[in-house]
């Protein structure tokens, strides 16, 4: 039975609860309220806005002081190498005739030795550093 | 019928083409003013409680003009607007299982006692429309919002589809069993003549 054959029962139940199903009117200060919801949500929306761009402003500045250290710690770095490779050509120069003059012919594997426990003492103090090794005895 | 479909679709090309200019702000009162009463209805019909209608009207409303700037236009205005409150209102269900989840004993105990004092009311005669309505809230869920929504909306069939996002066919079918059930129901109270006493009573 389809809604357009109505039987004299269905046209009765039809206006019966077309009586009785009547439609909820809207809340007395149902726009009122949300007129104030959406107020609150535009302020909202805002101060959002306003947040977000102080937060990438933020984030902007980080990454360029970050980028300002990177560089720097290469040229340091760059810097660092360059001066201690001259440093130790003039070492081995003032050096190298005094240790001929005290270790004879293996005054070169002296200097070697010397340029290799030099070399092995600063790479430990790296690690170490690296690995936080110190904390960690710290803690045991 | 259709004339009134025709003036419906045209205020939708009207907000359509507001919000194509821009005027994102008119569009929203524009729709406010066509849509806010048929939102509300549709929170009622799937809610049945006028107050958390009110709250998913208010929020549906409220998340509508969130994102009408970004309505393209792709679906209908009214299928894009009911499927905001149908989702609003499908998550005020589910907050409402959860919170009746977690209630404790003296919650059980007070629904018990709110039961038993509904159940003493229903032993005193009720007039037509109010017996209707209880027995319309005792139809299977899909009968009752689709018969209650039919009602709220000037019997218009393709209105309910388009709220309920189903076929207007299963719309028809879902109000011929509502009405079939509703007949039964009243013969099973002991009405031999139900469509006389549908007629004479008020």
């Amino acid at each position: 039975m389809s809604i357009d054959e109505f039987q004299p029962l269905d046209a009765a139940l039809d206006a019966a609860l077309a009586r009785a199903l009547v439609p909820p009117a809207l809340p007395a200060g149902f726009p009122m309220r949300l007129q104030a919801a959406l107020a609150r949500q535009a302020t909202g929306a805002d101060e959002r806005a306003v947040s977000r761009a102080l937060a990438q402003r933020e984030q902007r500045q980080r990454m360029a002081a970050l980028d300002a250290d990177y560089l720097q710690l290469r040229r340091r770095t760059l810097g660092t190498l360059i001066g201690g490779a001259f440093a130790a050509g003039a070492a081995v120069a003032v050096a190298l005739p005094w240790l001929q003059a005290s270790f004879g012919p293996n005054a070169i594997y002296v200097l070697a030795a010397l340029g290799a426990l030099v070399g092995i003492g600063i790479g430990t103090a790296s690690w170490i550093g690296h690995l936080r090794l110190p904390k960690l005895l710290e803690r045991l | 019928m259709h004339s009134a479909a025709a003036a419906d679709a045209a205020q939708d090309r009207d907000i359509l083409a507001l919000l194509q200019s821009g005027a994102v702000e008119p569009a929203f009162q524009l729709t406010l003013g066509r849509y806010q009463d048929k939102v509300y209805r549709l929170c009622c019909a799937l809610l049945r409680d006028p107050s958390a209608a009110e709250d998913a009207a208010q929020e549906s409303l409220v998340r509508i003009w969130k994102a009408i700037g970004s309505y393209d236009g792709r679906a209908s205005l009214s299928t894009w607007i009911y499927a905001i409150t149908r989702n609003r209102c499908l998550t005020a269900i589910e907050r409402r299982r959860e919170l009746a989840s977690l209630s404790d004993d003296a919650v059980a105990a007070e629904a018990e006692a709110m039961a038993e004092s509904h159940g003493a009311a229903d032993d005193e005669p009720l007039e037509g429309s109010a017996l209707l309505r209880e027995l319309v809230d005792g139809l299977p869920e899909r009968y009752r919002r689709t018969l209650t929504l039919f009602y709220y909306h000037d019997r218009s069939v393709s209105e309910v589809a388009r709220m309920l996002a189903m076929p207007e066919g299963t719309v028809k079918t879902n109000l011929s069993r509502a009405r079939a059930a509703l007949a039964e129901q009243l013969r099973r109270r002991g009405l031999s003549d139900p469509r006389h006493w549908l007629e004479t009573s008020p």
